[in-house]
Parts: structure tokens; sequence; C-alpha cells
């Protein structure tokens, strides 16, 4: 009898600012649509665990997409004429989520990010709260800065191994040594400069310090952060959580800045009580 | 910790790995480390920790300095090191500044995957 998993990948070609966008995504489950956004430099592989979770995906219709230039969502055709390196901003990451949200005619999705996927949420919070069910924001904060560096597209450097390597110790000594190195695999597959475009979001375009205690509080937001992650401190999300209204903040020992890839069976069991509370609400 | 018997065995325990033969063959880099008052300065040769010394002078030659205190490299050499203590970039990043770096700083980003493997091999003695 084969082992096949639940997970079924789609392509869906998103309209959004002029553009077309071939984005592809992964899903499983039936009920309340959950889309699940990767970290920087990555794809949605990093979910592939929660996806064929039945726990989760029993209540949830799970989705996890590879936002455009990553995994194998193509860039735009004419990349590689433009005359700036790739920088994600905050405007766009959060449009293209929300256009690809509407192109599979999600109602009012759970939005679950980790790291820019979780500051993302603090945007979506912002400008697309009428949109969105409830964030569930991991390894978020409102500002995260050191990670905008040169060094990770540089045409000296090995720049699938060296960002591999600079978030290895990202991740827990606790976590399963192969969950580790297959996260560092995903790490070592992204784009040339891929990451580091991701990173301008992550440590430059994303600055919510003057934004936070403004959020209206009309869409709950789950904070969760490893006691491990040093790119945002378990402080660090403590402080905007403790800004931000309506939100829930949840430390998790023993775990990273990729819970859902390095430790999948522990972050699960930190998430099933939040999900448990969205179900409640919905 | 960190006297010259500790050096020899981290120096075995880099030169024996098996992975390292591999993952550190274009490693070649000076470095100087710094563990509280205790300096060397170490030669890796085609990812082989060829030589240390802690006789620094005038003709001491390297490029990149990494200096911390010796607590920071004690709990970094912990079987499971604490939270922000488990790895180089952790402890050096500039929120955190647990660790210096010090000199030309492409050494690190350029040999960073075989000199985060010697540094783990510290975990082994």
């Amino acid at each position: 009898m084969a082992k096949i998993e639940p997970i079924t990948g789609r392509y869906v070609w998103v309209p959004y600012e002029g553009e077309e966008y071939r984005i592809f995504f992964e899903e499983a489950g039936e009920g309340i649509p959950m889309v699940c956004l990767h970290t920087a430099g990555t794809d949605s592989r990093e979910w592939r665990h929660q996806l064929c979770d039945a726990a989760i995906n029993k209540n949830f219709r799970v989705i996890a997409l590879d936002i455009p230039r990553h995994g194998k969502s193509i860039p735009p055709y004419d990349w590689y004429k433009e005359e700036e390196e790739y920088k994600l901003t905050a405007k766009f990451y959060s449009g293209i989520l929300m256009a690809f949200c509407d192109a599979l005619e999600l109602d009012k999705p759970v939005i679950m990010g980790s790291s820019m996927g979780g500051n993302i949420c603090l945007h979506l919070a912002k400008n697309y709260s009428e949109k969105v069910r409830s964030l569930i924001a991991i390894e978020a904060c409102e500002y995260s800065p050191g990670w905008h560096l040169d060094w990770l597209r540089h045409s000296h450097i090995h720049g699938g191994e060296t960002s591999a390597t600079s978030v290895f110790g990202l991740m827990a000594p606790q976590s399963p040594d192969k969950y580790r190195w297959e996260t560092w695999w995903y790490y070592a597959q992204g784009g040339p400069g891929v990451f580091k475009g991701d990173l301008y979001f992550y440590s430059k375009d994303h600055d919510f310090r003057e934004e936070t205690e403004k959020l209206p509080g009309d869409v709950p937001i789950y904070y969760m952060t490893g006691v491990y992650d040093f790119a945002c401190t378990p402080e660090m999300t403590e402080d905007t959580a403790k800004k931000t209204k309506n939100s829930e903040c949840i430390i998790m020992e023993e775990i990273g800045h990729f819970p859902m890839s390095e430790n999948p069976e522990l972050f699960n069991s930190y998430l099933y009580p939040v999900l448990d509370k969205i179900l409640a609400q919905s | 910790m960190f006297e010259t018997n500790w050096m020899e065995k981290w120096q075995g325990a880099v030169n024996s790995n098996g992975p390292m033969s591999w993952i550190g063959k274009h490693f070649t880099a000076d470095f100087l480390f710094g563990f509280g008052d205790t300096q060397y300065q170490v030669s890796f040769r085609e990812g082989k920790l060829v030589s240390f010394s802690d006789e620094i002078g005038p003709e001491t030659c390297y490029g990149l300095a990494i200096r911390g205190p010796a607590e920071t490299w004690t709990k970094f050499c912990q079987e499971v090191p604490p939270p922000m203590y488990n790895d180089l970039w952790a402890m050096a990043h500039p929120l955190h500044g647990r660790l210096t770096l010090e000199g030309d700083q492409m050494l690190l980003w350029q040999n960073m995957r075989a000199l985060m493997w010697a540094l783990d091999r510290m975990r082994e003695i």
C-alpha cells in the first residue's frame, strides 16, 4: 500500500496591480480556510506537517502558498530586467496575499505565518482586518532589525549554504536533527537574492513601533514565539503583544524561529489550543 | 577550560570529523579566537585545523578576530546550550553582541558553513 499524503498541490493565476502571478499552493483538510505563510527565502514545504495533521485538517482547510519568487511560484516574467534588486515590501506582500485569498474565494481566512509571515500579520491587522478571521503571528514583533545584509547576495559567497547556515542557530538544539537539517535544506534552495530581498521587509520596511498601539483590535492576534529565537526574542514579542489590543502571547519552550518545521510535534501541541479558540469563536 | 589541552582536543575533534572532509574542502583561513583573556591564533587549511598558538605578537596574522567572555564560550560549549548561546551568529548578532567580530567580515560569511561545523565540535570535548 503506497504511503500517500493528503496534500494536493495546484497553481492559481492571481491578478495584482497589472501583473498576473502564477502562484503554487498546497492544501489539505476541510472547514475554516487557514492560509499559512512561509518564512523569508523559503517556501510552503515548511508547513508539510501541519498540512498532514488530522487534528488540524479535520476542522480547517489548510492552505500553504509560495509567494512569488519562492518555491514553485515563478517571478514576474520581466524580473531579469528590473533596475533595482528584489526587495519585498509590506505593501506588495499584504496585497498579493489578499489577492490570492480573493482568487480562491476564501471566506475570512485565518492567516498563520512565521517570521516575515508573522510580521506581515500586523500589517494585515491594520489594513485588511475586515477580510481575515484571526491572525496567528509566529516569531513576530513590531521591529526586527539587523538581517538585511549584502553578504546574503554576494558574488564571492555561496548564497544557498550561507543563507541556510545563518539561520540554523535560530533553531533550538532540542529540535530533532532531521527536521533542523530539512529546514536548512529549504533555505539552501532559495533563488539568488530572494532571502536578502525578503529581509528588506523583515528588517527595514516592517517597522511598527509607532503603529502597534494604534491597531484597532477588531481581529484577534495570537503571538507565538520560541525561546531560542535570537532574531525575534520572546521579550520582543511580549513587548509587542502588550501593546496589541485583543491579543494573546504564547512563549514556546525548547523551540526556535521555525516551529512548524523544526519541531512540528511540539509546535502543534502549542497550536491546537489556539485553533480550538478560533473554532469556538467561529 | 580553553587551555592548550582543550585546544588540542578541539583540534582532534575537527580533524577526525568525517563530514568536515567535504564541508571544509575549501575552508582555508586564519582566525584569532578570544576566550576571555586567553587568545589563540587558529589556522584552518582545507578544512583541517592545522595549527594554533597562544603566542600573540607583532608577527601574528589573522583575518578575523572572534572574541567573547569565557563565560559566553562556556555556555556555547554546553551539550545543550541555553537560548541565545547556541550559535556563533546568535552570539555575535548586533541585537545581542555577546561576541565581537573584528576584521575581514567576509571570511565569516564565505566560510560560515565550515566554520560553524568546526565550532560545533567544541561540544564534543
